[in-house]
């Protein structure tokens, strides 16, 4: 199993995925590891369909997720794997992913989230998730899309900003 | 009358619309909304909410298949009583849109949504070069 991309994307699949980062990148699978659209078979099915046939899909909950990347090892796929949130990302690594850097991105604006960077607004669980990430020696880097620009996130940066929320 | 949405990435819709506007002058009933800076949920919510504030039929155009204007709109149809069987068409251009103001009074829901993708297919042409 490859994991080309670990990305962090409130948007799941969608253009800066299929074309941006596909375009560059070539997987061959994208996991979308995310339990509610994972239990909503149109939901599944929306987001099934947004992806370009030559790239395989699995939409899929946090545990099947890991279950399936560990099953992949054995297939040598490019794989793009996408979660909703930091928490999400968090989980799949406690359970068993193995991920060297995740990628941030983007995190829209909700209620009780703050901005810290144009595309990524965030609350106390999305901090503390990155934190649980960074302490497992995984590099952050917050990006939207190939050749833009590309920010490393620092665990003072994540300090600073939990104390402006 | 039917009226319609306009739901494309950055500020493509509202651009369309007003040279829509230009062409055909002042057009009730063609909206404009953008997933610029939204997430899933909320772009979701604001499609439920455009949908909610009309008793007439609707149609939602969208520019890419499958971006997130298009996802959202899917999901934002399911479980919506009254609004399940909403047309929602991919690929939006110019010709549609001056499409549908025309023949959104004379046309019944099904035609005018089959006229109009055959219009915006129509309009994709080559006319020079080799």
């Amino acid at each position: 199993m490859t994991v080309v991309l670990a990305r962090v994307d409130d948007r799941l699949i969608h253009g800066q995925v299929t074309v941006g980062w596909s375009q560059q990148l070539h997987p061959d699978r994208i996991v979308l590891a995310n339990n509610e659209v994972a239990a909503d078979p149109w939901q599944s099915r929306v987001y099934a369909a947004s992806v370009p046939p030559d790239i395989q899909v699995s939409v899929l909950s946090v545990a099947e997720a890991v279950a399936q990347l560990a099953r992949d090892e054995a297939h040598q796929q490019r794989i793009i794997l996408l979660t909703a949130s930091p928490g999400e990302m968090a989980e799949l690594v406690r359970l068993g992913a193995a991920l060297a850097e995740v990628n941030i991105g983007g995190l829209h604006f909700s209620v009780g989230r703050k901005e810290m960077l144009p595309f990524v607004y965030v609350n106390k669980q999305d901090l503390a998730a990155m934190r649980r990430l960074l302490d497992q020696g995984i590099e952050l880097f917050a990006q939207q899309v190939p050749g833009g620009k590309s920010f490393h996130l620092e665990l003072d940066q994540l300090v600073d900003m939990e104390r402006r929320l | 009358m039917i009226r319609a949405l306009v739901l494309t990435h950055g500020s493509l819709g509202s651009e369309l619309v007003k040279v829509v506007e230009m062409i055909l002058g002042p057009v009730e009933g063609l909206d404009h909304g953008s997933n610029l800076g939204k997430s899933a949920a909320d772009l979701g919510l604001e499609v439920k909410e455009w949908l909610a504030a009309g008793e007439e039929p609707a149609i939602i155009l969208v520019d890419d298949y499958a971006g997130s204007c298009a996802t959202c709109t899917q999901l934002a149809l399911v479980d919506n009583p009254g609004h399940e069987d909403t047309a929602v068409i991919c690929g939006v251009n110019l010709a549609m849109l001056l499409g549908f103001v025309t023949w959104r009074e004379s046309s019944d829901y099904e035609e005018l949504v089959r006229r109009i993708i055959q219009k915006g297919r129509e309009a994709i042409t080559q006319v020079g070069g080799s």
